[in-house]
């Protein structure tokens, strides 16, 4: 234990919910409005998406919209095949969209309106960020944090983190690998998929990763070389 | 106080509540609106304004007083709001802006953040001293009947900030507009726990047999709960499934509809044994509650509804909850997960048997509906959302803000 350790300090961001006032309520005015709007706007509808703890058939709100309101399957299927996490700024990601909004409209002209009150609402967020009081200095207590905090502590260091820290990468990972110096646990906690889960998927994934590296530690622990 | 909402509330939004009372703590915070009783306005206001003064917020609720011509206009422009064609006379704009002036000069209103409640006292802005000003509109207006919205219109848009509900209530207007919804409080005594005891008590008390499962919709007796239609379910189902009917509402005094729509049900109940039709006296809150309680499956077959916060109530207590899919309704219900939004009657009654014929799936559902409020609609969340737009307001031109 010669090297000092950094603790990893748990923090928790909640949004507060903003209406830009611009609504659609059809494909075209759809695509028309994503290109408008603002980042966070995008942001929203999109990565934060994830702090839904019910994630049924879609993976954002504008694909959501596409499956539910319109009817509009097949793009609903293609809009929830973005995975935000791929890019790298909410410029590419808007791209994108409105390409496949796009392609599919010039495939399917017909614009379907929703009905009345059940339009597309464009929102945004602004996020409060603060620490919940838990500091952390090795993986035993990780472990024990990661079990009880709230979902949102979740959101904040694992999805949220990746748009701060950029590359694809999280908070719990980056603590791992440079604080602790566990290269391998932190590319394992890097490859959980968050597109695929929700967040108490994710605690439970991360829970077994650390579960089973601390198993491991105590198995060689005391076995002279 | 607020601690006696730890272990109950997500302890983020208590987290939350400290950090910002720590910036806002001892700063003054005022709530105006035109009723202390009544409506769902007052009810959480009662409820909020001490838990704000326990936390070190200089709160204060003042009411603005009016005379029947106000109350008989303020309703028109409520009416006209939600889309009916109203119409309201310079006259009586007039009236609305000079009852409002003689409160303003009764009311102190000098505070750092004052929220307005609906359009009775929406005026008072003009005579704004210094400090935070937020509209607060429990008001569905997405489609407005366009004259009266201008009329008042010219008030709104004095305001700093607009609180709306629910998104789609909102429309565009150069102002900031956030999405709050209602919430309940779970230490009330329309949603504290009780005791079997103080379930059964009421159950004989009101002449409710506990011995079949009983269907429960909670509301005013009017058409738009469509109480016939929540009948014509029971039906369906009683072929199947024996169970108990209830429906319990208070008679509104400010809807002279009320008397004949309850009339319309009693007869087409037809004295059936199994159709319990209550009209509790107003704040009969522990009998509905531990009516909720007594409830295995709760309706609430709603044709037109503003948030429809019944549903959130009976959730808490752990119900399956059928809900007609409009207003506030599809927000609290995810359908099928905790609970079942419908669009028919027919469809209430497939419904109501599947749960009946699946107690686990009911259980689970009930559960699942629990927790979803607690996350979301609880009056712990709405005060950390009132006092967070305070402070972003205060922190204009931030779209994060690290404590």
């Amino acid at each position: 234990m010669g090297n000092i350790m950094e603790g990893f300090e748990f923090k928790q961001c909640i949004s507060i919910l903003k209406s830009t006032g611009k609504k659609a309520g059809n494909l075209n005015a759809l695509r028309d409005c994503i290109a408008q709007v603002s980042d966070d706007c995008i942001f929203h509808h999109t990565y934060q998406y994830f702090l839904k703890e019910h994630i049924l058939e879609y993976t954002n709100d504008f694909a959501h919209w596409a499956g539910e309101s319109l009817e509009e399957r097949s793009l609903a299927e293609q809009l929830s095949n973005i995975d935000p996490y791929e890019y790298d700024n909410i410029g590419d990601l808007r791209k994108e969209l409105l390409s496949v909004i796009g392609n599919y409209i010039e495939s399917f002209p017909e614009p379907r309106e929703a009905m009345p009150r059940d339009e597309f609402f464009f929102n945004e967020t602004i996020t409060l960020i603060f620490p919940i009081g838990i500091r952390v200095k090795n993986l035993a207590e990780f472990l024990m944090a990661i079990k009880f905090v709230d979902v949102g502590s979740i959101y904040y260091h694992f999805y949220e983190a990746r748009m701060r820290v950029g590359n694809g990468i999280d908070d719990f990972s980056k603590w791992i690998e440079e604080s602790l110096q566990k290269k391998e646990l932190a590319g394992r906690i890097r490859a959980i998929d968050p597109f695929m889960h929700n967040i108490e998927d994710i605690r439970r994934h991360i829970t077994e990763q650390i579960e089973m590296e601390l198993r491991r530690d105590i198995q060689v622990m005391g076995v002279e070389e | 106080m607020i601690s006696q909402y730890a272990g109950i509330s997500p302890k983020g939004d208590l987290q939350l509540l400290q950090r910002l009372t720590k910036v806002l703590g001892g700063r003054s915070f005022l709530h105006v609106n035109s009723t202390r009783e009544g409506g769902g306005v007052a009810e959480i206001l009662q409820r909020m304004v001490p838990i704000l003064q326990g936390l070190g917020i200089n709160a204060r609720w003042e009411v603005i007083n009016g005379d029947e011509q106000f109350f008989e206009m303020t309703k028109k422009v409520h009416n006209a709001l939600q889309g009916n064609k109203e119409t309201i006379t310079d006259a009586m704009w007039q009236h609305h802006f000079e009852i409002n002036r003689q409160n303003a000069a009764n009311i102190d209103l000098d505070a750092d953040a004052v929220i307005i409640h609906d359009p009775q006292p929406g005026p008072l802005v003009e005579f704004r001293k210094k400090g935070v000003w937020i509209w607060r509109c429990h008001i569905d207006i997405s489609n407005p009947f366009k004259d009266v919205y201008k009329a008042l219109g010219r008030y709104a848009l004095q305001y700093d900030a607009i609180i709306f509900s629910v998104a789609r209530f909102a429309r565009a207007m150069n102002i900031d507009e956030f999405i709050i919804p209602p919430s309940i409080d779970p230490l009330s005594e329309k949603n504290r726990e009780l005791s079997d005891d103080e379930i059964n008590e009421t159950a004989k008390r009101l002449g409710i047999p506990i011995d079949r499962p009983i269907i429960l919709q909670v509301s005013r007796f009017d058409r738009f709960k469509d109480p016939l239609g929540v009948i014509k379910s029971y039906r369906m189902v009683k072929r199947y499934n024996d169970c108990i009917l209830v429906l319990a509402g208070s008679p509104a005094t400010d809807d002279p509809e009320g008397a004949a729509v309850l009339s319309e049900v009693k007869e087409f109940a037809a004295n059936d044994p199994d159709i319990h039709i209550l009209l509790l006296p107003p704040f009969s809150d522990r009998d509905i509650n531990a009516l909720q309680r007594m409830a295995f499956v709760v309706l609430q077959k709603s044709l037109k509804e503003g948030f429809g916060l019944t549903v959130a109530e009976a959730m808490w207590k752990g119900r399956p909850v059928i809900g007609g899919a409009v207003g506030g309704i599809p927000l609290q219900i995810v359908h099928g997960v905790t609970g079942f939004l419908v669009h028919s009657i027919e469809g209430t009654a497939f419904r109501i048997r599947q749960l009946l014929n699946a107690p686990e799936m009911a259980g689970g559902m009930g559960k699942r509906a629990r927790e979803f409020v607690r996350k979301n609609f609880l009056i712990t969340r709405q005060i950390r959302d009132y006092l967070s737009v305070w402070y972003i307001m205060e922190n204009k031109g931030k779209s994060t803000i690290e404590f």
